[in-house]
């Protein structure tokens, strides 16, 4: 006996990244633009290297009495996982405090972006250690 | 769609299309059985074999059929097992890989800046080889394009006392088709091509082999080729592969990439390096394939780049960038000709075709600069004025 096949194949996906991935791609949020001068923060936490292909670097404001980040700026030489994530970071950490931001780990960016590849975890991580370079920095200093 | 990575692969050949239809629809035998419809498919296989050898000016009896460019470089490593090999630094992995894990040694031919090997190296360490040496320089490279003097390295190893010992390999799978191919005056002793980097499908490749070149097959188990590569014969590549091959030398498809295809090539270049700041090229354009162009753009990583010109513009290309936190090395051939991870992560290769028209330029450099301009106003690296 045959059996038909009636299950009509999937269109694959035209794009590997979810749609939130490539809303923060192609509209990134709170990176800044030029020179890093140009933005007054408080706490800044750079991680990775050019030469490895991925370098990111955080910038926070802090309010100094409630320990909140009151503004985030970023810059990135790196893939588009790594702008996405760095983005979304940006967002999931204005308003918090700084113990509140140090426990965003590298699963919330991702989940946030509704997932990532697998080989493209580690570029949410490198957002994250730039955020917790950024707060230990300023701790050291206050 | 603008389809601008052509060296990766290549859209369909029509013509080799409907060779496939034909041979999926009427030659469905067994190639190698004595039935009718095994005889009709095998006479289809000679045909494409014979259009093959044409393209190159080989013999038909010297071209054996492999799944594709990765098997015939590997058989010709494998029957060099424990011997030198003398491999350019900028060839394709699929030499340097099986090259490192069978020879005896393998010597890496350096290159300049622009990809082309050093000749003194070669004529240096050449001399004194034992018996069964294999030198294995690429036609033309797929990152660059650069065109290797294979004409020269013939003349260093036929002026040494040892030359009879030296058999040269030349990998053409991206020079196929795009400049004239001639292994009788190349002189060589194999030759490897694929099909689907002009038009053919995937899958399929041949490994010309001069006759009296020594020759060990890599699988075994089956009397086709004459015991030279077994496996069931794949009929409906073959005859796309002999369809592409007939267009190839009738239409003298190099002749219309160099007239065509070369010009808008270098008219792409040009306005990249005059209206992108920090761009370089990293193809020497006179010394290339006509259909490839590699450029990198300081601050500005290649993987971004590329998802932003498929997003914003449908244009595709491809990049030399791997990140290592990833596990991903920048392209070697980057790192061998500029030895700056910098310079590899930040490159784009566009690739050209038969069809690529003057519109596609410019629909790439009405994007190109902007993202170019944004990836380094957020870039950690900062450009330098030039
Ligand atoms: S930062 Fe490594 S691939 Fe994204």
């Amino acid at each position: 006996m045959t059996k038909k096949c009636t299950s009509t194949p999937k269109t694959p996906a035209p794009w590997v990244y979810s749609e939130k991935v490539k809303e923060h791609f192609l509209n990134p949020q709170n990176f800044l633009m030029g020179d890093e001068k140009k933005f007054k923060c408080d706490a800044k936490g750079i991680i990775g290297n050019p030469i490895c292909g991925d370098q990111m670097l955080m910038m926070l404001k802090i309010d100094k009495k409630t320990d909140t980040i009151t503004d985030v700026k970023w810059k990135t030489y790196g893939c588009a996982s790594a702008i996405a994530s760095t983005s979304a970071l940006s967002e999931l950490a204005k308003g918090k405090t700084l113990d509140e931001a140090l426990k965003i780990d590298a699963k919330q960016i991702a989940d946030y972006l509704g997932g990532l590849p697998k080989h493209k975890f580690h570029c949410s991580v490198l957002g994250h250690d730039a955020l917790k370079a950024a707060i230990e920095n300023y701790r050291e200093k206050h | 769609m603008i389809y601008l990575d052509h060296s990766a692969t290549s859209p369909i050949l029509p013509s080799a299309k409907k060779a496939m239809e034909n041979a999926l629809e009427n030659f469905p035998g067994n190639a190698s059985a004595l039935h009718t419809p095994g005889h009709l498919a095998h006479n289809l296989i000679e045909e494409a074999r014979e259009n093959i050898a044409k393209l190159i000016n080989a013999d038909p009896e010297e071209i054996i059929f492999t799944s594709g460019g990765s098997e015939a470089n590997n058989t010709v490593i494998h029957t060099f097992k424990n011997c030198e090999i003398f491999a350019s630094a900028i060839e394709h992995p699929s030499i340097l890989e099986p090259a490192k894990t069978y020879a005896k040694k393998l010597h890496q031919i350096p290159v300049d800046k622009d990809g082309v090997i050093n000749l003194d190296f070669l004529k240096k360490s050449l001399k004194n080889t034992a018996k069964n040496t294999l030198c294995s320089v690429m036609l033309a490279n797929n990152e660059l394009g650069t065109i290797e003097p294979i004409t020269e390295v013939k003349s260093i190893i036929s002026a040494l006392k040892s030359s009879d010992n030296i058999y040269l390999h030349t990998d053409a799978t991206q020079a196929l088709g795009k400049i004239k191919i001639d292994v009788k005056k190349l002189d060589i002793a194999y030759l490897t091509a694929s099909a689907h980097k002009i038009g053919g499908p995937v899958g399929i490749g041949i490994l010309y082999v001069k006759k009296g070149a020594p020759y060990q097959p890599l699988i075994l188990g089956g009397h086709q080729e004459h015991g030279k590569r077994a496996g069931t014969y794949n009929t409906v590549a073959i005859a796309g592969f002999g369809a592409v091959a007939k267009y190839a030398t009738t239409h003298k498809t190099w002749e219309t990439y160099e007239s065509e295809v070369r010009p808008l090539r270098d008219k792409l270049a040009n306005l990249i390096l005059k209206n992108i700041k920090g761009s370089a090229l990293n193809t020497p354009l006179s010394l290339s394939l006509p259909n490839i162009l590699n450029v990198s753009f300081a601050a500005a990583e290649g993987e971004s780049i590329q998802l932003y010109l498929d997003m914003l513009g449908k244009i595709i290309v491809s990049t030399g960038s791997a990140c290592a936190s990833g596990d991903g090395k920048p392209s070697h051939v980057i790192m061998a000709t500029r030895n700056d991870a910098e310079v590899a992560h930040s490159s784009i290769r566009f690739s050209l075709g038969l069809n690529t028209k003057k519109s596609d330029i410019d629909a790439v450099m009405k994007e190109l600069p902007n993202i170019i301009k944004n990836l380094q106003g957020i870039s950690t690296i900062e450009v330098k004025n030039d």
